[in-house]
């Protein structure tokens, strides 16, 4: 209807302008609902039916490194590939029927097989396998764990029924070298033993992802590309050097062997910094083939394992005399072969003799049990007991090694008679390994105890540098106890009867060793086998380096002379490993007896 | 309708009623002029709205190309950067283990090499020599290759460079043959390489 308000062209226009404004402003709250208000819903909506790929960012596991960045653990891909059984079948039946030009899968299988290192055989069979369980199956395994030279010979065979997914493993270049400390990963890639496992917070990666759309021909369409980066996991930095890891592991494989022995360590242990710098043992794991080792072998005996440590405590209970009961090197006792003590403690020497007028050193010299028992009561056993707890024994180290084991320690006063007099020769009590090593190192650093580590720091992707919490160190000894008992010790090595055996040219070596008893279960100790040790530092006028030598029964010499050849050689290693200047101050030789 | 007939129906006057006057010719050239001018803008806007209109749809057309060259280049780069991570990896599995110490010391061990026992300094200060000062007496501390004890799975297999018929697990055992003759029993006995042999008994 033409009105008057119509034919006027103002208004006209004002209409028009409302009309484009009204579906202008459908335009924009529509826009906003698409774009803003279910953005999400339906981008991940185009995601799902546009050409979408998405792709999971395998963030690299930090690697383990040595003292001097040699890698001991380190990321790498492999493969697992599969085979589409029905496609296989399908494909034969078309080039059978003349419609397809593609080779028959007799003939593909041969060449499968030749790269994958299976029988053809094999490889047919695992298709029939598939097919017989499942006329329509579109899956079966090929093999796992394929490496990247086989994976791209198979995808260069160009068949549509094999393909290959990504799978994040392992490799410990140098094999066992350290294996024990390192530990392993499962075959899923979750860490089982070691360090890969009570570090895994440095190690862990974060995987990231790629969502994209692409087109017909594969291409990414520029613009749909998001990227969420995977982070790698950081670097753990260990304070082992690995070569003298290597020579160790050897030499104590060789001594456990000659000895006759079940198993066999050597632990060295960095005076002035507490850094242990090689912890090898014998049997041990490979952890590129951790099936090959039993199952009792796949971890660290070194930090699992303690052991009563027998005559090696007598050095801590000699310092302790000179410290807080007025001793010196030069104090006698007599002693006879076997002594009867007047709480009714017997102690017996494991050699007879008449009595002798022993100084505190002949008692180390001839590891005499009835000598250290009767310096021992010139401090009472709780001073004793305390003594103990600070050189460390019974408190684990903070090596970070998982599942750690500590020494057992009874109070003092749960000491009965007996216990009180055995204490003092490392009976009725028990150590570690690590434990042992820091109290030597203790003795040979000045009187202070420095925390033990396996783990320098961990470097994390971003560049940050976290080192792990140490104990701070403490004072257990005086310096002039100290001085006393690297005299002493080194007397010990220099007078011993298997003096020759431990002697390395040029140098000045301390050190003493123990014949630990073994428990046989019910209450007894085993007869005839024993747990030897024997510890040492060098040089004796400057330590820098404590060595621990253990073997667990050894039956061609039974008693800690076996350790002898061992100690030795691990000592002229470290020393040669580490420069050690020759020593050129000659030591001065102490009385046996008074 | 009726305001156009009625303005029809009116008889314009062809000349102004009003007596001429000094300034009446130049207002009848302005008046000519004035649409003259205003035609000639609107057609070079016109012409300059046009080509920047096609101006931006090429300049839009041509980085569109660029990009779509450029996705396809990236792919290009992707598919090589792909092909030769593989090469590295490749690369860092047949090299993996070559560096361990194991490998290392089995091939200086097959070439005869010694670990010596107790070094020997120079002091360059007063030229003194620190140490035993001993020859190597031809015995290695430890035997890398006879009694290689320290395993590595993936050289396990690999040979050394410097006896190429040997691994870390050691020399190959020589095998001695004894050839039969014509099916018969060959009469000298096999050569005792190892001792008596022992039965084997659990």
């Amino acid at each position: 209807m033409t009105t008057r308000s119509t034919r006027s062209p103002r208004r006209r226009t004002v209409v028009a302008l409302a009309v484009v404004l009204a579906v202008l402003a459908g335009f924009i709250v529509r826009l906003i609902d698409i774009q803003v208000v279910n953005a999400d819903e339906h981008v991940s909506d185009s995601l799902d039916h546009a050409f979408a790929g998405s792709q999971t960012l395998y963030g690299a596991r930090g690697s383990i490194v040595d003292e001097n960045r040699q890698t001991l653990a380190g990321s790498i891909l492999l493969y697992d590939c599969q085979l589409d059984p029905l496609l296989i079948t399908q494909i034969d039946e078309d080039v059978l029927a003349g419609k397809s030009s593609a080779r028959l899968w007799a003939a593909v299988s041969e060449d499968v097989a030749a790269i994958t290192g299976q029988t053809p055989e094999d490889v047919r069979s695992i298709v029939e396998a598939a097919l017989a369980e499942n006329p329509d199956s579109r899956f079966a395994y090929l093999k796992k764990r394929v490496t990247t030279e086989q994976f791209r010979a198979l995808v260069d065979l160009n068949t549509p029924y094999i393909v290959c997914l990504q799978h994040p493993a392992r490799a410990y270049p140098d094999g066992a070298v350290a294996g024990n400390l390192v530990g392993f990963v499962g075959s899923d890639g979750a860490p089982l033993e070691g360090l890969e496992q009570s570090q895994d917070s440095c190690l862990a990666a974060t995987d990231g992802k790629r969502v994209y759309q692409k087109g017909k021909d594969g291409v990414v369409i520029p613009g749909t590309e998001r990227v969420e980066p995977a982070t790698g996991g950081g670097t753990l930095q260990l304070t082992i050097n690995r070569d003298l890891q290597w020579y160790l592991q050897q030499l104590i494989a060789e001594q456990t062997q000659n000895m006759g022995a079940q198993s066999g360590a050597i632990l060295v242990y960095e005076v002035e910094t507490g850094k242990v710098r090689a912890a090898a043992e014998y049997p041990t794991v490979d952890p590129n083939d951790v099936a090959a080792t039993e199952v009792a072998d796949r971890a660290s005996r070194i930090f699992r394992n303690q052991f009563e440590p027998g005559s090696t405590f007598k050095a801590l209970t000699a310092a302790t005399v000179i410290d807080a009961g007025g001793q010196t090197p030069h104090s006698t006792v007599v002693v006879s072969g076997s002594e009867t003590f007047p709480n009714g403690a017997r102690v017996r020497d494991s050699f007879q003799h008449p009595a002798y007028e022993y100084t505190l050193t002949g008692v180390l010299i001839d590891s005499s049990n009835a000598g250290i028992s009767k310096f021992s009561e010139t401090v009472s056993p709780q001073t004793r007991y305390d003594y103990l707890r600070a050189f460390g024994i019974g408190s684990g180290t903070d090596s970070s090694y998982p599942s750690e084991a500590s020494g057992l320690l009874y109070p003092a006063n749960e000491w009965g008679a007996q216990t009180t007099y055995n204490t003092s020769f490392g009976q009725a009590l028990t150590t570690t390994m690590p434990e042992l090593a820091r109290a030597y190192g203790a003795i040979a650093n000045d009187g202070m105890l420095m925390p033990l580590s396996i783990v320098e720091s961990c470097t994390l992707a971003d560049g940050t540098v976290i080192e792990p919490e140490r104990a701070e160190p403490t004072r257990v000894i005086s310096e002039s106890t100290s001085a006393q008992m690297r005299q002493m010790l080194e007397n010990v090595f220099l007078q011993a009867p298997y003096a020759k055996n431990v002697e390395i040219p040029g140098y000045r070596v301390a050190g003493k060793t123990g014949t630990g008893e073994k428990s046989d279960g019910n209450g007894g100790y085993k007869s005839g086998v024993y747990y030897t040790t024997m510890v040492g530092f060098a040089p004796a006028d400057d330590p820098e380096y404590v060595v621990v030598v253990t073997l667990d029964e050894p039956t061609k010499v039974t008693s800690s002379a076996a350790n002898a050849p061992a100690f030795q050689k691990a000592m002229t290693q470290v020393l040669k490993t580490y420069r050690v200047m020759p020593s050129t101050t000659a030591p001065e030789l102490l009385p046996k007896f008074g | 309708m009726s305001t156009i007939a009625n303005a029809l129906a009116t008889p314009t006057p062809s000349v102004a009623p009003i007596p001429a006057r000094s300034g009446a010719p130049d207002r009848r050239l302005r008046l000519v002029e004035t649409p003259a001018r205003r035609r000639r803008p609107k057609l070079l806007y016109g012409i300059v709205a046009v080509l920047g209109a096609f101006l931006i749809a090429g300049a839009q057309m041509v980085l569109s190309i660029m990009t779509t060259q450029g996705s396809y280049e990236l792919a290009e780069l992707t598919q090589e950067q792909r092909a030769l991570t593989y090469q590295k990896q490749i690369l860092y599995d047949d090299v993996a283990g070559l560096s361990s110490p194991q490998y290392l010391a089995a091939n200086a061990a097959a070439l005869g090499m010694v670990i010596d026992e107790s070094p020997s300094y120079l002091r360059l200060s007063d030229g003194a020599i620190l140490g035993a000062s001993q020859v190597a007496l031809g015995s290695s501390s430890v035997d890398a290759i006879g009694r290689g004890a320290v395993p590595n799975a993936l050289i396990a297999d690999t040979p050394l460079v410097t006896v190429p018929d040997a691994t870390i697990d050691g020399l190959p055992v020589e095998v001695v043959e004894t050839p039969a003759v014509d099916g018969g029993v060959s009469n000298t006995p096999p050569p005792l390489t190892d001792g008596l042999p022992t039965p084997s008994t659990h």
